[in-house]
């Protein structure tokens, strides 16, 4: 394995290496009853890490992680108390053992669901606590399991008139807030999937969704309550499905990162910058050198209007506002937005708004003014200052 | 705030059995009333659920209240960390429902031999979400703490005096509770804290890293520890942002000896960032200190070497005593920072008018919504007061982060005018080679069949150049074309013929200048030919050694190539307006000083 990929805190997500069932023995005490493949966790280790395998009562029922001795180990102990037990009860842990570098909260809910599943099982027949052929079917149950869960995160199992169903839902990010004055857009490899394979509500909105409309005017055009949209979009924007852009403007100023130099460096990405760029379908790629040059120079204080009177970018078949929102998309660019301040005592009406929290397309959006409305109302306004950042 | 602890426990393992030791914040009175609020809640008509799968009430699944550790009895957490000798002297890390323990177990041989080996466990409790970098700080806290302990214990048996202190006011309180005697909850621990200096420790720790993230102990009165947790320094400058150790090495690595240093604290609060042996050359550093001075300019000055200052200042930055800056002048440009917090309702508002009576903040920093420079906003004519202000002012917005500075870069990006000539096949097809080749700049390359020929054309195309500009029309003080004439190409030929004969370059600079453009790629010569200064042998050797310096590739801003290839501004400047045509010019951010 590449060590230098794969270290902790990578944050990369692993594949399950083992699954195990632990069980507390009368006379033997703690042990490995079952476990695939075999001798994965070695007696050594598990010795060492037993106390949090079957822990004391007070940890029953609990999501527990240990993570030692280059394994971690995802469990979660019950018990099941009955009097036919020798005990009086049966202690049992369901685990899944990952690389000690791998991220593994995702299979926390997968291990809790199906250890409650082996409850259930053990209560209707007894089948952990009884030796014989169900250890075999035990085995082979975990070997589906840990096939189908490494290679399609899903897996289902039936046993008898019982299924489960085990699933791994991946964490992410929280998702941004999404404002009003927001403008959604598809990433790319989400843009051929069929209108009707997605939910009811995305199937409504997503006809408007084409990195020009923002969120209220979505929600105007597609006749959907504001409120379902945000959360939609929020949703979409959670799986990464879209990302949210401010609104294009030709009034708009951006500003160069230090990510541009990668469309120099990354051709694969040039290539495809070029090719979405493109303003007419049936005549060639705009040149690099143009793209670069519209890109290099935006900059504070200049307009995309007057970049556009400056280079005539239709001339090399370049779309503007394609080339912003691919810009935008892969951080080469980043808008400078435009917050009144108002420095004055006592705000009245709309000057209430002007704190520095709020820029020009949120004031616009709620009051529903043209930014050239707006700007005309500061300027007249001596007790309101403009930021730029 | 998930950087902060939920807890601090110490847990020992010796001959006698395991033990919780002390633990801080040790109120945990109030889970019991929340258990207690719970029950009462329950809708007294609600049927019991007897059939329940589980058939135990499942537990809380929640171990966190108020930002404190709840749940875990003083029995349980002394099982749970009194850890087998297997798992000692490494990174031992468990998690239960959404609280993540972490700590280095470590084991020592007690100054009196008679005993066997004591475990001794500083464990922190975190919110589970806490990043691998926080749980990392902690971690090595504890591996810290584990040594400081292990070394006092072999000086002086420092741990097994503590230890016994600790034991036996456990004891104490056991025994009163068994004669039936009312003590207070958790009392044993407040006794503790009285009488035991390591629990003294391990509290402060505990509100060091609540409040300011920044460490600085001594165990014993005798080992000084320092340690800083970069994630929760930083946000005494930068509230609600977490700075990971990753970004600020990122940021180290990237540090040149023209960089600045501008400190975020007092003088007197720097000291408690080192140990003692560091601190005569830490003062040496900052007696010649001055925002003003690069960082090789100090270390000349201060007689350090310049490694050594790279040292002192990124462990200022690390402990957010500094910041990197590019030494303020007059000619720096800056804008105010996207992620500034600049709003009526922000302290920094009050504070600015507390330092510079009389003066707002917003009025002085909408200045900077276009890009501007200190030189800019100021005149001649002024008193040399209103400047000298001006740049604390400057400095002051530079601490809180409210401004960054704009750098320009290069891009070297030559036009070939065939791509715009319509030669559409030729595109496509060179289009695919590149990608293999991986050659980025330029996609297009001249469709000369025969060696032979192009090298004539080349030799002709030089000696014209000059006419050949005047045809395009360039902008000036602009590297920009916008009107770039699309019969240039077509053009060239006569327009060489013309000028042959008025050739003034001897044989001599063409034999220097072609050996000199051998230095660009083939497909980029002809376009660097045409610039009328690559016609001169001076402009175009500092061309050709810029360029294979790899300052063109938009890595490099002006001040860095003015410093490393020891150019002045307007020289600079100078060459980069003469070869305009071939270079792209572009302003953003330095990645070194984003911190």
């Amino acid at each position: 394995m590449n060590k230098t990929q794969y270290f902790e805190g990578c944050g990369k997500e692993g594949l399950i290496r083992c699954i195990f069932l632990s069980e507390f023995h009368p006379t033997d005490g703690s042990k490995i009853s079952c476990q695939v493949p075999e001798n994965y966790v070695s007696d050594k280790i598990f010795g060492a890490v037993n106390v949090y395998i079957i822990p004391k009562k007070q940890l029953l029922t609990c999501t527990l992680t240990v993570n030692a001795l280059g394994v971690k180990i995802v469990g979660y102990p019950v018990r099941i108390k009955n009097e036919k037990y020798k005990r009086n009860a049966f202690h049992f842990n369901l685990c899944f053992v990952c690389d000690s570098w791998a991220r593994s909260v995702q299979y926390e809910p997968v291990v809790k669901k199906l250890s409650e599943y082996l409850i259930m099982m053990e209560e209707e027949s007894g089948f952990l606590s009884k030796e014989g052929e169900n250890r075999q079917r035990l085995v082979q149950m975990f070997d589906k399991i840990l096939k189908d869960l490494n290679e399609s995160k899903v897996s289902t199992l039936v046993e008898g008139e019982n299924s489960i169903y085990l699933k791994i839902v991946n964490h992410r990010p929280d998702p941004p807030l999404v404002k009003d004055y927001m403008v959604p857009l598809l990433t790319f490899e989400y843009k051929d999937i069929p209108l009707e394979s997605w939910d009811l509500t995305t199937q409504q909105i997503l006809p408007y969704i084409n990195g020009t409309n923002h969120i209220a005017r979505i929600s105007a055009e597609a006749d959907v309550d504001i409120n379902l949209v945000k959360q939609c979009i929020q949703n979409l924007a959670y799986y990464k499905v879209l990302c949210l852009l401010p609104i294009l403007k030709y009034s708009n100023v951006y500003m160069c990162t230090q990510n541009l130099k990668n469309l120099i460096k990354d051709t694969e990405l040039s290539l495809a910058c070029r090719t979405f760029v493109k303003l007419n379908p049936d005549k060639p790629i705009p040149p690099i050198q143009r793209v670069f040059l519209f890109y290099a120079s935006m900059t504070h204080g200049i307009s995309l209007r007057s970049i556009c009177q400056r280079l005539n970018p239709q001339n090399n078949n370049i779309d503007e506002r394609k080339l912003v929102i691919f810009g935008m998309q892969h951080n080469f660019i980043r808008c400078i937005h435009k917050y009144p301040v108002f420095i004055g005592n006592e705000p009245e009406g709309r000057q209430k708004m002007y704190t520095g929290l709020c820029n020009f397309d949120e004031i616009c959006c709620k009051t529903g003014l043209s930014p050239f409305g707006i700007e005309k109302d500061i300027d007249k306004d001596t007790n309101v200052t403009v930021i730029w950042r | 705030m998930e950087v902060n602890p939920l807890s601090v426990i110490l847990v020992k393992a010796d001959s006698k059995g395991d033990r919780l030791l002390f633990r801080y914040p040790y109120q945990i009175q109030q889970n019991d009333s929340v258990l207690k609020t719970k029950e009462q809640k329950k809708n007294p008509y609600s049927v019991s659920t007897t059939d329940d799968v589980l058939q135990n009430t499942p537990p809380p699944s929640s171990n966190i209240n108020n930002g404190e550790l709840c749940g875990f009895t003083d029995e349980v957490l002394s099982t749970l960390f009194a850890v087998k000798p297997e798992l000692t002297s490494q990174k031992f890390e468990l998690k239960v429902n959404d609280v993540r323990f972490v700590s280095h177990p470590t084991q020592m041989q007690p100054k009196d031999e008679s005993n066997g080996s004591i475990l001794i466990n500083v464990v922190f409790a975190l919110h589970a979400q806490a990043s691998y970098s926080i749980v990392k700080c902690y971690y090595e806290l504890s591996k810290k703490l584990g040594y400081a302990l292990r070394m006092e214990e072999e000086r002086v048996a420092y741990l097994t005096e503590e230890m016994g202190i600790m034991v036996k006011t456990h004891d104490e309180v056991a025994n009163l509770i068994e004669q039936k005697k009312s003590v207070l909850n958790d009392c044993e621990f407040v006794m503790i804290l009285e009488r035991s200096s390591l629990a003294q420790t391990l509290k402060s720790i505990y509100h060091d890293l609540c409040t300011t993230g920044l460490i600085n102990i001594s165990i014993n009165q005798h080992v000084t520890l320092s340690f800083c947790f970069p994630q929760k320094a930083h946000q005494f400058h930068r509230k609600g942002t977490i700075v990971e150790p990753e970004a600020i090495d990122k940021c180290l690595k990237s540090l040149k000896p023209y960089h600045g240093m501008l400190l975020l604290v007092d003088f007197a609060d720097l000291l408690d960032c080192v140990p003692p042996t560091g601190a005569r050359i830490l003062l040496q550093l900052v007696e010649n200190y001055n925002p003003l001075k690069s960082l090789q300019n100090i270390a000349s000055e201060a007689n350090i070497s310049i490694d050594m200052v790279y040292q002192i200042v990124g462990h200022l930055v690390y402990w957010a005593k500094a910041t990197i800056i590019y030494p303020l002048c007059e000619t720096n440009v800056y804008v105010i920072a996207p992620d500034a917090s600049l709003h009526i309702h922000s302290h920094l508002v009050d504070k600015f008018s507390t330092s510079f009576p009389g003066m707002s903040l917003f009025e002085v920093i909408s200045d900077f919504s276009l890009p501007t420079s200190i030189g800019h906003l100021t005149t001649p004519l002024q008193q040399p007061a209103r400047q000298g202000i001006l740049a604390q002012m400057v400095l002051w917005m530079l601490q809180h982060h409210l401004l960054m500075q704009i750098h320009t870069y290069v891009q070297f990006m030559p036009f070939s005018e065939e791509a715009v000539d319509g030669e559409t096949e030729e595109i496509l097809v060179s289009e695919e080679d590149d990608v293999n080749e991986n050659d980025s700049t330029l996609s297009i390359s001249i469709p000369v069949p025969h060696p032979s020929q192009r090298s004539y054309i080349e030799e002709r195309l030089s000696n014209g150049d000059s006419t050949v500009s005047d045809n395009i029309n360039v902008q000036p003080s602009s590297s920009h074309k916008s009107n770039y004439s699309m019969t240039n190409s077509g053009s060239l030929l006569s327009v060489d013929e013309e000028d042959d004969n008025k050739s003034q370059v001897s044989i001599e600079d063409e034999e220097i200048i072609k050996g000199l453009l051998s230095a660009f790629p083939s497909s980029d010569r002809a376009a660097v030919k045409k610039i009328p200064a690559a016609g001169n042998v001076e402009d175009l050797t500092l061309m050709v050694k810029l360029y294979q310096a790899g300052y063109f590739k938009g890595e490099h801003h002006l001040e860095e190539i003015m410093y490393f290839e020891n150019l002045r501004r307007s020289q600079l400047l100078q060459l980069l307006d003469k070869f305009r045509d071939i270079l792209i010019i572009y302003e953003t951010e330095d990645p070194a000083v984003i911190l």
